[in-house]
């Protein structure tokens, strides 16, 4: 249950900006989350909405968007989409490091991170 | 890492998400460096724009640890695996074997006992013992508290036993050099597609348990395969702490990371 460490970060992020004045009144948080990451959007927001209770931002949507993988070969120079594991047990494609174009080894250059994009607020 | 603080529609002219400077910084309390607003007139609706990572703050600490620990020549090794794959029992056969070669010590994650980390301190290395209570994983953070109850000096590696969880220690680097995944085959044959996260962002795999292969209807070879098809360049070694099977190949890698 990362998420509730995850999900208690982005309040106290979220909390240092409606602190610095002009006062407001936050509406939304866009949160970006990349697809390397074992972040689940779904018991995110059931932990940010209980974290959130009874603090400023209380009732503020988190709106959740995925950023998906890339990869480089530092072997033969391919940037660009990873090769997925089609067949893998999962609901969905797994991403892997496996180079698309020549198979050897490759390293991910986005999707593992986790970031807040856009906080939508009122002043008042 | 940059702010802006742009608005939405309105005087500025500025469309939501494009990038607007006026030149002039305005709030610093943020953690951010530099964060710009627009001017706009009240009960307008604002977007600040960032780029604010959520892992960052671990991966901070996790970064500092790791110059402190490379300042003492000091290797740390992070084991990760599922409840009852064999990381207590690995670590305790790799000290065995290098305690007398290096120095080592051994820190020990468990959520509420010491049940695991005794037998390793009664070998005599330092041991410290991280209760994470209802925590799920390690973090940076409480490794910088263990670095600094034991003696750095004379030590040239330390073990650290992540939370048993294939899923959340995944995205809170500690510090370590290496990572291992520690999988055995008592777990099944699907443990390594099922937890592509955790082998990614790994540099050496045990598979463990390699006695009970036969027993257990599991194929070795299908879970080094497994891993190859995740990272093609993955070192994979098969290991029984029952028989001593690839510990000498384990403890060479490690004193190669």
């Amino acid at each position: 249950m990362h998420e509730l460490s995850i999900a208690s970060s982005l309040v106290e992020s979220v909390l240092n900006i409606v602190n610095a004045p002009p006062k407001k009144k936050i509406m939304r948080v866009l949160l970006q989350i990349g697809e390397l990451t074992c972040i689940e959007p779904e018991q995110l927001q059931f932990c940010y909405t209980a974290v959130t209770k009874d603090t400023a931002i209380e009732g503020a949507t988190l709106e959740i968007e995925r950023v998906p993988a890339m990869v480089a070969c530092p072997q033969c120079g391919y940037a660009g989409a990873p090769k997925y594991w089609e067949d893998a047990l999962a609901a969905a494609a797994v991403a892997t490091l496996e180079c698309p174009s020549c198979g050897k080894a490759a390293e991910a250059t986005q999707g593992h991170d986790c970031t807040i994009r856009t906080i939508r607020y009122v002043e008042e | 890492m940059g702010v802006l603080l742009g608005k939405r529609g309105g005087v500025s002219g500025a469309k939501l998400g494009e990038s607007v400077f006026t030149g002039y910084c305005l709030i610093n309390n943020f953690t951010d460096p530099f964060m710009i607003q627009i001017e706009a007139n009240p009960e307008e609706i604002y977007d600040i724009e960032l780029e604010h990572s959520l892992l960052e703050a671990n991966a901070k600490i996790a970064k500092a640890n790791r110059a402190k620990l490379d300042e003492n020549g000091i290797t740390a090794i992070d084991f990760m695996g599922a409840i009852g794959s064999g990381k207590t029992t690995l670590i305790t056969r790799l000290v065995e074997k290098l305690k007398d070669r290096v120095g080592v010590a051994v820190f020990n994650g468990d959520a509420t006992t010491s049940d695991d980390g005794d037998p390793i301190a009664a070998m005599g290395v330092p041991m410290v013992q991280i209760a994470t209570i209802n925590g799920c994983h390690l973090d940076a953070n409480v490794v910088a508290k263990a670095c600094a109850k034991i003696d750095l000096a004379k030590l040239r590696l330390i073990f650290i036993e992540n939370i048993g969880n294939l899923i959340c220690p995944a995205e809170f680097p500690l510090g370590s050099k290496a990572r291992v995944v520690v999988v055995s085959v008592t777990e099944g044959p699907y443990m390594v597609r099922k937890h592509p996260h955790m082998f990614l962002g790994a540099q050496l795999v045990v598979i463990n348990k390699i006695e009970l292969a036969e027993v257990m209807g599991v194929s070795v070879e299908q879970l080094i395969n497994d891993v190859h098809k995740l990272k093609p360049d993955m070192k994979v070694i098969p290991t029984s702490c029952k028989t001593g099977a690839g510990l000498d190949e384990v403890a060479a890698a490690i004193l190669a990371v």
